[in-house]
């Protein structure tokens, strides 16, 4: 009797969980968070208040990056007043910044102010992990969200529940940064290719130049290639860009890989990789061989210039992308730092990321060569200039210019960038490994990353 | 009137009885205040859906187990004894890991981690002292002296052990503690804490025992769990509850920030939806037959010479599942097989075979990230060294027979062909080591006398493997296949360190822990990847059941 009661009280509790399944989903986007205007002390004498402590991180690159900051969150210290901070350099890419700091907020022990990669904001904001600051920057005498680059500006101010920019304010850009062309000019020249830089100058820097120095200088021997790049979304990005096709419509509400110039920009990178074979193997890490001088030029952006510095033992220099239909096609990258919405000091906070985004700041970091400021002045410009090597810095400012037309790297707001990302990038990876013909992945690839924005 | 001393002690021992039932009163009525609070949505919107999960249980088992305490205490049964020190044992650890958590204790155990290595210096003088300790008994017969360099190095000892304290920040930490033991709510814990302390102490009395007719079964029965608390309370905390927990979020779409709705099984339908269909012609499209919006292509094939496609709502669930059984049939092998020949080898009696067996077990000790980023960069395709010692080998062969190979660039991570298969040899050549010193420990429980005897009936060394060795060992080797099984199909590190995007290239790496790991803590999509890691364990479950059942028939688990 107890078995079958036992029976039925399954059957009951399955059949309670099927039903369950089939209902509607209910809606549980946090509605994004606002927060009061800072209110002015009351100029009374009151206690002095008690020093508070706030905790921030950054992802960086290496130790010396580490130190630089470490030395700027001391200077901001001592600059504010009743206020601690404590620097916390998070790990670096390839050891899951955003995954281990993810898991901290979930745990409720995240910093009071970290940086996130400019893909991740509409994740973050939408879960409602971050904090909106645009009431407390309103009120604050002196800010402007024009002084960033309006790229970055645009996300960062997206509000999700209206669909409009410029109605919130998520955070302030770090730095931004872009791709160059990094070259091991004694390659080139015993490979009798023309120097890019000159070709840049003259108005021929375009694809078939650049594959003419590639061909050349892969003719020296199997194991030296002509171009190299990482497998990851900003590198193919930028053939398709500059074909004149695009990840997303224009609302980037849907796929469009598989526009005609989409597909233009990566039947042409295929063509590097899988017919005339001038390429690091797709999927395998092209910095060894670059730095072991087996590559004439390696795509990446200003952040591997301190690597480069420190290891390339042969004459380089960076030129800007070769220009294909639509220009360049360069992407602006950004990431930013933002308030965590748990935090119990929100206008500290937000003082916080204002000072960590002050022109005197960004510089002292941009100084390292790893990255480019944030902020669009003409003495920011002329400063980046003289962090050499490389000499041509101008190809990375050329690259952010916006008579180039960058793309500013961002999230989707109406979809899952991890999903698009993990739906296209194994495609795309087929398709330049010679495992996928153009004409498959065109006929898929939106049936299927159009999933990503399903909710 | 005078009372007796045993008059006295009942009385005592009956107030004490009465106040702990009181004591149970309140935990009973603040408990059901609490677990209230609890329920009601606005009264704890603040708190973790999983911190008010625990708080719920604890709370409700605090009120109903004071509730059954009341009720025996009452009636003078022994239950109520028992009842009453398991509510005040559980509710004495709870409050103080709390003021543990509260007061910053296990924060500072780690502050302390910092400030040892600055004050580690002054452990020398406990070095000295314990020195002069040990020398004292060299003069055995100066017994003056002895005593003298015994005291000394005591005292020195000591003294340096305190400095190290101190330096260590023992004052600091004291001050701290004071002042947080002060602040209101830590305040309450701890005069909680003393309360449940006191309730323990009262129950657990001999006069109270004998008040309330405990037996010896009852007595061996309460000492009994109390030795196996720790063990109890650690399993709870860190097996039973996140088990439990996570089958809980398997019904969920919980994204670990609070955001939660009750699915019931939706999360596995999405998993198990498969939709077959039959195609027009072979190229015929996928999303022609099909809804494109829900299924991906998995799987194409003719039966009885008609072309059939068939659709997954997760097509990326059942690639990874392929992975990983094919990851796990063939690292198993690969592992157990080698392990058993080197094991063979290494147990014979050469001189400096110890070395060579730590040699072998050391990839097993070894940190798997530090390992497998050393063979990312020797399996690098341009520059790495695998590649380089074939071309040089294939130069050798060119030469000396006068072929024409070409230079070698094997795409061992970068070419969806070779890329599971080089993941499967560092995993293989890994997991080797600790087989083989598992084999090893079977060879050397084999009895000498069985070889001797069949040396004596002229076995020849191949016989004596295949016929002793090999089913002596199979106790071992079932154990071996077991472990090693159900180790493959929990690959992730390798792949996740290895390969660039993890999973890649395409999707031939992607293994069933890394897309758990995907959905989870990078889509944060914790339901499903609780869903994805219940059916990992059914399927491992499956499988080892049917290594049990087929090692049964053999009889050889039984050796």
């Amino acid at each position: 009797m107890a078995k079958k009661m036992f029976y039925v009280l399954s059957m009951i509790v399955v059949l309670a969980m099927v039903i369950t399944a089939c209902a509607p989903k209910a809606v549980a986007t946090e509605a994004p968070m606002e927060t009061e205007a800072p209110t002015m002390a009351p100029a009374t004498s009151e206690p002095a208040p008690a020093e508070i402590t706030l905790r921030w991180r950054t992802r960086p690159d290496n130790q010396a990056e580490i130190d630089v900051y470490s030395a700027v969150s001391a200077d901001l210290d001592a600059a504010m007043d009743g206020v601690t901070l404590v620097y916390e350099p998070g790990g670096s890419e390839s050891s899951s910044y955003q995954d281990v700091l993810k898991t901290e907020i979930g745990a409720g022990t995240a910093p009071d102010v970290f940086w996130i990669p400019g893909t991740d904001v509409a994740d973050f904001a939408t879960r409602g992990l971050i904090m909106d600051l645009k009431t407390m920057a309103d009120a604050t005498t002196g800010f402007s969200a024009t002084d960033f680059y309006p790229g970055p500006m645009f996300h960062l101010t997206f509000n999700p529940a209206t669909g409009k920019t410029g109605e919130a304010l998520w955070g302030l850009p770090r730095d931004v940064s872009t791709f160059a062309l990094y070259l091991n000019l004694d390659l080139i020249a015993e490979a009798g290719a023309d120097d890019p830089r000159e070709l840049a100058k003259e108005g021929k820097w375009t694809w078939e130049a650049f594959r003419d120095v590639a061909m050349k200088v892969q003719a020296l021997g199997s194991d030296v290639y002509g171009y190299g790049a990482n497998a990851w979304w900003g590198p193919y990005g930028v053939w398709i860009n500059s074909a004149g096709g695009s990840f997303f419509n224009a609302d980037r509400t849907a796929c469009r890989l598989d526009t005609p110039e989409a597909i233009a920009g990566l039947t042409f990178e295929r063509q590097l990789y899988v017919d005339d074979k001038v390429a690091v193997p797709y999927g395998e890490d092209s910095e060894p061989p670059f730095m072991a001088g087996k590559v004439a030029m390696f795509q990446n952006g200003r952040w591997a210039t301190p690597g480069v510095r420190a290891n390339a033992k042969f004459n380089w220099d960076v030129v800007e992308l070769p220009v294909g239909a639509n220009g360049e096609g360069n992407w602006l990258f950004w990431g930013a730092y933002v308030v965590n919405a748990n935090t119990e000091h929100p206008e500290e906070a937000w003082k916080l990321v204002q000072m960590l985004t002050t022109a005197e700041t960004q510089g002292k970091i941009a100084a390292l060569g790893a990255n480019i400021p944030s902020r669009m002045s003409q003495a920011a410009f002329d400063a980046f200039l003289t962090f050499t090597p490389p000499a041509n810095n101008q190809a990375f400012l050329n690259g952010i210019a916006e008579k180039n037309k960058p793309t500013a790297e961002g999230p989707l707001w109406a979809g899952s960038w991890p999903n698009y990302d993990s739906i296209m990038g194994p495609m795309v990876s087929k398709v330049l490994n010679g495992e996928m013909s153009i004409e498959d992945y065109q006929k898929t690839i939106c049936v299927e990353a159009n999933k990503a924005f399903q909710k | 009137m005078q009372l007796s001393k045993d008059e006295k002690a009942l009385k005592i021992t009956k107030t004490m009885v009465k106040i702990t039932i009181c004591w149970h009163v309140l935990l009973a009525v603040f408990g059901f205040l609490f677990l209230f609070r609890v329920i009601s949505p606005k009264a704890f919107a603040g708190i973790p859906l999983w911190l008010s999960y625990i708080a719920m249980v604890f709370v409700g088992f605090l009120s109903l187990g004071s509730i059954y305490s009341i009720i025996q205490l009452i009636k003078n049964k022994r239950e109520g004894r028992s009842m009453s020190l398991i509510v005040n044992y559980v509710g004495f650890i709870v409050s103080v890991l709390m003021l543990f958590q509260n007061i910053g204790v296990f924060l500072g155990v780690d502050a302390l981690a910092k400030t040892f290595g600055s004050s580690i210096a002054w452990l020398s003088g406990v070095l000295i002292g314990y020195l002069i300790h040990s020398l004292g008994d060299r003069f055995h017969y100066r017994i003056r002296i002895e005593e003298r360099l015994h005291k000394i190095g005591k005292y020195l000892a000591l003294i340096f052990f305190v400095i190290f304290l101190i330096k260590a920040g023992l004052w600091q930490a004291f001050l701290y503690l004071a002042k947080q033991i002060l602040i209101p709510t830590n305040l309450i814990n701890g005069i909680i804490l003393i309360f449940f302390g006191f309730a323990i102490w009262f129950m657990w009395r001999q006069k109270t025992a004998l008040l309330l007719n405990r037996t010896n079964k009852q007595t061996e029965a309460l000492e009994g769990f109390l030795f196996l608390s720790p063990n109890l309370i650690g399993f709870s905390i860190f097996f039973a509850f996140p088990l439990i927990f996570s089958l809980y979020v398997s019904l969920t779409d919980w994204d670990a920030f609070g955001n939660s709705n009750f699915v019931g099984l939706a999360n596995y339908f999405k998993i198990f939806t498969l939709n077959l269909k039959q195609l027009a012609n072979s190229s015929q499209e996928f999303f022609q037959v099909m809804d494109g919006s829900v299924f991906s292509e998995l799987l194409r094939f003719n039966f009885l010479g008609k072309p059939y496609v068939l659709g997954a709502a997760d097509a990326r669930f059942w690639i990874a599942l392929r992975n990983t059984l094919v990851f796990g049939i063939v690292t198993v092998p690969l592992s157990a097989i080698p392990a058993l020949f080197l094991a063979n080898i290494l147990n014979s009696k050469i001189p400096g075979m110890k070395i060579f067996r730590a040699i072998y077990f050391l990839p097993s000790i070894a940190a798997v990230v530090g390992i497998s980023l050393i063979w990312q960069w020797l399996y690098n395709a341009t520059v790495g060294y695998i590649n380089y010692f074939i071309t040089i080998g294939l130069n050798s062969i060119n030469t000396i027979f006068a072929t024409s190979y070409p230079e070698a660039h094997i795409r061992w991570l970068s070419e969806s062909r070779t890329a599971l298969l080089a993941i499967i040899i560092v995993s293989a050549w890994q997991t080797m080591g600790f087989n083989t010193v598992l084999f090893l420990a079977g060879l050397q429980n084999i009895p000498k006398e069985l070889y001797e005897a069949a040396t004596v009936d002229g076995a020849g060394k191949g016989a004596k493997f295949w016929k002793i060795t090999l089913p002596l060992l199979a106790p071992t080797t079932f154990f071996v296949i077991t472990t090693t099984t159900i180790q493959a199909f929990q690959v992730f590190e390798q792949v996740y360190i290895m390969t660039n995007p993890p999973g890649s290239p395409g999707t031939s790496t992607l293994t069933i822990v890394l897309y758990l790991y995907q959905n989870g803590f990078q889509r944060f999509q914790q339901g499903y990847a609780a869903a994805i890691a219940w059916v990992l364990f059914i399927v491992i479950f499956a499988i080892t059941l049917l290594q049990f059942r087929s090692q049964r028939k053999t009889g050889a688990y039984d050796v």
